[in-house]
C-alpha cells in the first residue's frame, strides 16, 4: 500500500517552555526558534493568527526561515472573530486571504484550520454559517475542527473535518478517523481531563498564559500512540496527505510526541532527534538516529 | 497434523515499563504492589529472577531478596494496548487465533508452509516484526498442539524459538522436569516426586492406567500430556455470554444484611467488568444456595443498564423475594446477560443518573489502573448490625 505523504508537526513553536526540552537552552543572536523547529517537522500550525492577523512581511519571514526545508508547510488557524465572536467584516477577510495568499503563492500553504468551541454543535443554523465560511475561503484547502459529538459521522465535500483526540467530557466527539478530499487532519489534544474540566469551569474568566495552557498539558504514552497509529493507517488508502499536529505543548511533550508518531508512521524508522529532547524524554532513544 | 504456534511476550510486564522507561534495561525490574506491602510479584525481569524472585512471590520477600530492585506499580491501561498491538500485527499473518491471556497467543499455521515457506524462518520473521514495532521481546514455540508448543515457547526463553517435530513430541519432553508440563502445580509435584516421578519421561515408563488410578482423570490427562498429546483446537475469539460472580461463605449466613452486603460488593465487581467491556446488560440473575445444598436462581428482565445501583436494586429485590425458607445461606451470587454495547448517545437520563454515571465511570478507571480495592463503596466495608443502603440512605 502506499504511503500518503505526511506532515507531521505541533500547534505552534514559539513556546518558551520548549528550552531546554526542544530548542537549546543557550542560544546565540542568530539562533531562530522556527528555523530550527523546520529541520526536524514539515508542518506548522500557525496558532497565533487566531488571535491577530500579521503582515505580509511577518509572513515572508516566516518563509525566509524555512527555506533549507523544501516541503515544508504552514496551516493557518483562522482568526477567532470568524470562528468563536462570528463578528468579522471584509476588512478581516481581507487580511487573514493576503496571509493565505501569500503562502500559497510561496507554495508553503498547508491550508486554513476552522477550529469552532465544543458549544458549535450540528445545528440547521451553524450548519448554515460554516457552509458561508468554507465559502469564503474557496481556494484553500479549509481544515474544519468540532467538539462536539453532534458532528459525529457527518460529511462534506469540500472541507477535511478534522480528527481530534480530546478528553472524554461531556458530548465531546471520539476519535474515528476521518478521510475526505483525499486528506485526513489529526489533531491532539491531550487527555488532561481533570485541568479541562476545571477550564471549563473558569470559562470567560482572566487566566494567566500557564492556567490557559495547563490542559494541554498531557504527554501521551507509547500505548496510546501505538493506538493512534493503528487507526490512522486504517485510512492510508483514501487519502493522499495525512496531517498530525499535537496541540499537547505545555513543557515540550507535543514535540516528543510528534517524534514518536513521526517514527510510527514511517514504519518505525530511526529519525533525527535533538539531543535536548532525547535527554528529557529518555524513551526517544530508541528511535533516534 | 496441525503446526500450532504459541507465542508469548518475554516478561511482558516489565518489557512494556522498558519501553516507557529505558533506563530499566538491564536491571533487576520488579512490577507489584508496594515492596513493604502485603502484595505479590506481578511480574519480575530475568535479571530480577537470578536472584529467585518469581511471580505470584510475596513482595516483600521479594525484597528481602533483592532490595536493591526497581520496585514499580505497573501500568495496566498501558500492558492492554500493547497486548492489542502485538494481537494486530498476528492477525495479519494468522488464519486462526486465539489469545490465551494478555501476553500469550496461539496460531494455527496448518497448511501454511507453502505460503510463508519455513516455519522457523516465518517465526524469527513475526519475532523481529513484534520487536521493530512494539519494541517487545516475545518467544515462540512450534509443534502438533497446544500443550507442547507452549512447553516449547517456555523453554528458550528470552527471544527463543523452538520447533518441536512432528512424531518427536514424547522424545522432547522426556528429559524435562514433570512441573513443566502446564497445570502441574505444587500439590501434584510433591505428590509425583513421592512416587518416584521426577522427569516427564517418568510417566510415561508408567502405564496410562497407573495415572488412572492414583489421580483418576487428571492422572490420565497428564500421562497424555507426558506423551505429547495435546488440544490442537484454535478457539475463535466468542463474544462473552455473561458476567457473574458468587460467594461461598466459609461459615453458612442467616443474616439478611449480611447477604445483601455481599450482594453489593458481587454487583460492584460484575458492573465493573461490564463498563470495562462498554457494555449493558439486560438480564440479572441470583443464585442462592442454602445450607443443604437446595440452589435457586431467579432472573429479571430490566432495560439495558451497566448502572450500578439499578442492577443492585433488581438483584436485591430478587433475592428479598425469594429468599423465604428459615435456611442459613451457604452460597449468593449474580449473573448477569444479554448484552448489548454500550452507546451514550441514546441516553436521556436524570441529573442524578447521569452524575453517578460519571462518578462509576471514573472509578471504574481507579480500579483498571490501581485494582478493584482501590475505591470501595460504604457498604462494602465492614457494616455494623445498623444497615445502611448507601442507594436509599433512608430505608
Amino acid at each position: 500500500m502506499k504511503t500518503p505523504k505526511l506532515y507531521i508537526g505541533t500547534a505552534g513553536w514559539t513556546y518558551h517552555d520548549w528550552s531546554p526540552s526542544f530548542y537549546p537552552q543557550n542560544q546565540t543572536s542568530s539562533f531562530n526558534w522556527l528555523t530550527f523547529y523546520s529541520q526536524y517537522f514539515n508542518v506548522v500550525e500557525v496558532n497565533a493568527t487566531f488571535y491577530k492577523p500579521f503582515s505580509e512581511k511577518a509572513v515572508y519571514n516566516w518563509i525566509k526561515k524555512v527555506e533549507a526545508c523544501v516541503d515544508f508547510m504552514f496551516v493557518l488557524k483562522l482568526h477567532y472573530s470568524f470562528t468563536h465572536s462570528k463578528r468579522f467584516s471584509n476588512c478581516d477577510v481581507k487580511a487573514f486571504s493576503s496571509m493565505l495568499d501569500l503562502l500559497k503563492r510561496e507554495e508553503r500553504l498547508g491550508g486554513v484550520l476552522l477550529q469552532f468551541p465544543y458549544s458549535f454543535e450540528c445545528t440547521d443554523v451553524n450548519i448554515k454559517y460554516l457552509g458561508a465560511l468554507v465559502n469564503i475561503f474557496e481556494g484553500y484547502d479549509r481544515f474544519v475542527e468540532v467538539r462536539h459529538s453532534s458532528w459525529e459521522n457527518k460529511k462534506a465535500r469540500k472541507i477535511t473535518f478534522c480528527t481530534i483526540d480530546q478528553p472524554d467530557i461531556g458530548r465531546s466527539i471520539q476519535f474515528n478517523p476521518l478521510a475526505s478530499n483525499n486528506m485526513a487532519y489529526f489533531r491532539f489534544h491531550g487527555r488532561n481531563e481533570e485541568a479541562w474540566r476545571d477550564s471549563l469551569k473558569n470559562f470567560g474568566k482572566e487566566m494567566s498564559y500557564d492556567e490557559q495552557n495547563i490542559r494541554y498539558n498531557y504527554l501521551y504514552s507509547p500505548g496510546e500512540l501505538l493506538e493512534f497509529e493503528r487507526k490512522i493507517r486504517e485510512i492510508y488508502h483514501q487519502v493522499k496527505k495525512i496531517y498530525v499536529i499535537m496541540n499537547n505543548h505545555p513543557k515540550g511533550d507535543a514535540v516528543a510526541n510528534a517524534f514518536e508518531m513521526l517514527s510510527l508512521l514511517k514504519d518505525r524508522g530511526k529519525i533525527e532527534i535533538p539531543q535536548t529532547t532525547i535527554q528529557t524524554y529518555s524513551r526517544l532513544v530508541r528511535i533516534a538516529v | 497434523m496441525k503446526t500450532i504456534f504459541h507465542l508469548d511476550l518475554d516478561a511482558f510486564f516489565v518489557s512494556v515499563e522498558r519501553v516507557l522507561d529505558p533506563s530499566l534495561n538491564g536491571k533487576p525490574v520488579i512490577v507489584g504492589g508496594d515492596p513493604h506491602g502485603r502484595g505479590v510479584v506481578t511480574a519480575c525481569s530475568y535479571e530480577a529472577r537470578k536472584y529467585g524472585l518469581h511471580s505470584a512471590m510475596p513482595i516483600r520477600k521479594a525484597y528481602k531478596l533483592c532490595p536493591h530492585g526497581i520496585y514499580v506499580h505497573g501500568s495496566h491501561g498501558e500492558y492492554s494496548r500493547f497486548s492489542k498491538a502485538v494481537k494486530s500485527i498476528l492477525e495479519q499473518y494468522a488464519p486462526m487465533m486465539e489469545q490465551a491471556s494478555i501476553d500469550e497467543f496461539y496460531m494455527d499455521f496448518s497448511g501454511c508452509a507453502k505460503i510463508y515457506g519455513s516455519l522457523f524462518i516465518f517465526a524469527s520473521k513475526i519475532q523481529k516484526e513484534i520487536m521493530n514495532k512494539v519494541s517487545l521481546p516475545c518467544s515462540i514455540g512450534i509443534a502438533s498442539n497446544k500443550t507442547v508448543a507452549k512447553i516449547a515457547s517456555d523453554c528458550m526463553k528470552p527471544e527463543g524459538i523452538t520447533y518441536v517435530i512432528p512424531g518427536m513430541e514424547k522424545y522432547f519432553l522426556a528429559p524435562m522436569p514433570v512441573e513443566t508440563i502446564p497445570g502441574v502445580g505444587k500439590v501434584m509435584h510433591k505428590a509425583l516426586n513421592e512416587k518416584g516421578i521426577y522427569l516427564i519421561g517418568d510417566i510415561t515408563k508408567l502405564p496410562e492406567d497407573y495415572f488412572g488410578a492414583a489421580f483418576g482423570k487428571y492422572g490420565i490427562d497428564l500421562w497424555h500430556k507426558a506423551c505429547g498429546e495435546g488440544k490442537d483446537y484454535i478457539a475463535p475469539p466468542q463474544l462473552r455470554k455473561s458476567v457473574s460472580k458468587e460467594r461461598t461463605y466459609g461459615q453458612d449466613v442467616t443474616s439478611r444484611e449480611k447477604i445483601e452486603e455481599t450482594l453489593f460488593k458481587l454487583t460492584g465487581q460484575v458492573c465493573q467488568i461490564l463498563r470495562d467491556k462498554n457494555w449493558q446488560t439486560s438480564t440479572i440473575s441470583i443464585k442462592l444456595r442454602y445450607s443443604d445444598f437446595t440452589t435457586i436462581t431467579r432472573a429479571k428482565t430490566i432495560k439495558a443498564t451497566d448502572d450500578d445501583k439499578t442492577i443492585f436494586d433488581t438483584a436485591v429485590q430478587l433475592f428479598r423475594n425469594n429468599y423465604k425458607r428459615r435456611v442459613s445461606v451457604r452460597l449468593i451470587g449474580i449473573h448477569l446477560t444479554k448484552f448489548s454495547e454500550f452507546s451514550e448517545q441514546e441516553f436521556l437520563f436524570d441529573e442524578e443518573e447521569i452524575r453517578r454515571r460519571k462518578m462509576l465511570r471514573a472509578v471504574t478507571k481507579l480500579r483498571d489502573k490501581f485494582g478493584y480495592s482501590v475505591v470501595q463503596f460504604g457498604r462494602t466495608g465492614k457494616v455494623n448490625n445498623t444497615f445502611v443502603n448507601p442507594f436509599h440512605p433512608e430505608t
